[in-house]
């Protein structure tokens, strides 16, 4: 329920800090020598000769009925480039926090069993140095080593974009022969097809998939650094609190073996606070993926946020932040379900 | 367990007072930090590296703005041990003056974020009806995106400050200020917290009964039992401080490029960096060790200060 408000409030502030933006929006979009009857039809065509509070009423009626404006740079409406750009961001986000999640729980659950070993230091080493290594520096730092030393080798990465030329992508509603189908799930069909590895796998082109998943192994390995880090260390410090619990004694005495002991019975409970974090996440990926975008030079929402708060493109500013903000609230609605899912002691009152 | 401990008790030597020696709280979470070796190493790695960037320009006396074509792009070498730019400049001597800025925006930056976080914290704490707002608030906040808000706050400041304090300065106020406003978020929760169990305890309510005002209960009584968990926070956050102005540095919308600090030398770095990898190496590698150092300490301090986590 406090969801609205917070997603009112963040399209307010948004919009205020856009219209505090120094500068001109016509003479940023148009050029410095727009004469001033340009841009007050400029002004005029984007409601910007309205005063503030109209605009955001204006904006506020569009927003529902699924129309986010313009992008004044490209001439195009706002959900289209999100369209075509969120999936990019998507695919990215999710990969990273796949392999964060199944790399960090089975990392923590091993440092937390063999507790104290060479093997939980040298893990606990490894987290601590991956939140501490900033995204940017191992992101330019894995695609120096990947593209230029080991360029001849056969593990060579390529350290940008998404494909390589040459490779093409067709929409998988028309690999399928439904080039006719319209409507919300054709619009599904090609949100999806913009996931290259999705689309590869899907329409199985083979080709597609391999170059695409290449191409993402870098920007995903940058980008799951830090949140795999905190989740190790967070499954293993919930798991050594959950193990010293006089349950646990109780498992161990009625005769269980030590696995059934650990997947069981401590698993279920250190679980919880790690859902909270996978969660939380979310909030840097997104942080992330604005320098990981930048570096590994992929078109997706934070390269594009970045971009349009330079050129100062408010539309997309708007309407990306909104997406943003949605997302993050939606999710940690669903980590909060999956809490009374996890939990029969919480029930969602 | 605890019968044992229990029947035992009246003859273990902490019951007699002779026998051991009174610790203050400090003194017994200084113990506890001494002990924990990655949390000294954490501490006596980044007193070097404050005390390289804050005596090494002394020492090493290299101009980090000179400008020698004739040497430019050298890899490191016993002349330049991080090499030289495409211009020249001596790395070592830049990675040494940028370290300055960095640390210092760091301090500064956590100072701002303790005060507000602080503030916040005790007030919604101890005060039940700023309590939901301040903490809606804060929500909110946390939920905001940082990086693009960053990036918004940054080209909305960054030209009046400029004017104002000059390229450097400005850009030092800058940056400070907005890491320091958009960091005190998970201070407040903390200090909140706490805050909400102490006002509970006993010689808060004494406090309250011989007539203190809530102010100087706030002040004299619940915040020197917060100071723990403020120096976690700020410790903590001065390694998020640093990441986030490399961050901005490194987007090119925090320092400018002709004023060093690790950000910069890399955001300046990153276009040389397959012929030159030293340009990016180095400040890379200093950011990294002062934020796993921070890390360290921040940890070692927690297990000292927070009295459940011990064993």
């Amino acid at each position: 329920m406090l969801a609205i408000p917070v997603l009112l409030g963040i399209l307010f502030i948004t919009f205020i800090l856009n219209r505090l933006i120094p500068g001109d929006p016509c003479r940023a979009m148009l050029g410095e020598k727009a004469t001033d009857e340009v841009c007050d039809a400029f002004f005029k065509r984007y409601g910007l000769d309205q005063p503030p509070v109209i605009q955001f009423g204006y904006y506020l009626g569009r927003v529902v009925t699924g129309d986010l404006g313009d992008s004044m740079r490209f001439g195009r409406p706002v959900t289209d480039m999100l369209m075509e750009r969120l999936p990019v961001t998507i695919e990215l986000a999710l990969l990273s926090l796949l392999v964060a999640t199944v790399v960090g729980v089975i990392l923590g659950v091993i440092a937390a069993y063999w507790q104290n070993s060479p093997i939980d230091v040298f893990t606990m080493i490894f987290a601590n140095l991956g939140v501490s290594i900033p995204v940017f520096v191992l992101g330019l730092l894995s695609a120096y080593l990947f593209a230029v030393v080991l360029k001849e080798t056969p593990i060579a990465l390529p350290p940008s974009g998404r494909l390589t030329a040459g490779v093409r992508v067709e929409p998988i509603a028309v690999v399928w022969g439904q080039e006719t189908l319209a409507g919300p799930l054709r619009g599904f069909l090609d949100f999806l097809s913009q996931m290259y590895v999705i689309n590869g796998a899907l329409t199985l082109n083979w080709k597609l998939f391999s170059d695409a998943a290449r191409h993402l192994v870098l920007p995903v390995l940058v980008l799951s650094t830090i949140p795999m880090s905190v989740i190790a260390r967070m499954t293993r410090s919930s798991l050594l609190e959950v193990m010293t619990l006089d349950y646990m004694r109780t498992a161990r005495a009625k005769g269980l073996n030590e696995r059934s002991v650990v997947f069981r019975h401590a698993m279920r409970n250190a679980l919880l606070p790690v859902v909270t974090v996978v969660g939380l996440s979310l909030g840097g990926l997104l942080s992330g993926a604005v320098l990981t975008e930048t570096i590994f030079g992929l078109t997706g929402v934070g390269r594009t946020m970045f971009d349009a708060i330079s050129s100062r493109d408010y539309g997309v500013i708007q309407g990306f932040t909104l997406v943003i903000a949605f997302t993050y609230v939606v999710v940690n609605l669903l980590v909060d379900i999956s809490y009374a899912v996890l939990d029969p002691r919480i029930r969602l009152g | 367990m605890s019968v044992s401990a229990g029947a035992a008790s009246p003859s273990l030597p902490i019951n007699s007072p002779k026998t051991r020696k009174q610790r203050t709280l400090w003194g017994d979470a200084w113990v506890q930090f001494r002990r924990n070796r990655l949390a000294m190493f954490g501490l006596l790695l980044l007193l070097l590296i404050i005390l390289a960037v804050l005596l090494g320009p002394y020492i090493y006396r290299v101009d980090p703005k000179s400008i020698n074509i004739v040497e430019a792009s050298s890899p490191p070498s016993s002349a330049h041990p991080f090499g030289t730019d495409d211009l020249g400049r001596d790395m070592l001597a830049r990675c040494l003056y940028g370290g300055r800025i960095s640390l210092a925006v760091g301090f500064v930056a956590m100072l701002i974020a303790m005060v507000v976080g602080t503030t916040i914290g005790l007030l919604a704490g101890y005060l039940p009806r700023l309590d939901n707002l301040l903490m809606r608030f804060t929500d909110m906040m946390l939920t905001l995106p940082q990086v693009p808000l960053l990036l918004v706050a940054m080209s909305l400041f960054r030209d009046p400050l400029r004017m104002r304090f000059g390229l450097e300065m400005g850009a030092f106020v800058m940056v400070v200020t907005i890491i320091g406003i958009l960091g005190w978020m998970p201070t407040a929760r903390m200090v909140r917290g706490s805050v909400l169990s102490l006002k509970r305890k006993e010689f808060v309510e004494a406090a309250v009964n011989v007539g203190a005002r809530n102010g100087s209960i706030m002040t004299r009584h619940i915040l020197p039992n917060v100071f723990g968990i403020i120096t976690v926070a700020a410790t903590l956050e001065v390694a998020t401080a640093i990441l986030t102005e490399s961050t901005l540095s490194f987007l090119g919308v925090g320092f400018p490029p002709d004023v060093p600090t690790w950000g910069s030398l890399l955001y300046y770095g990153r276009n040389y960096m397959t012929q030159f990898p030293w340009m990016v190496l180095f400040p890379g590698l200093l950011i990294s060790l002062t934020i796993l150092a921070i890390n360290f300490m921040g940890d070692g301090l927690r297990d000292a200060l927070d009295p459940r986590q011990r064993q």
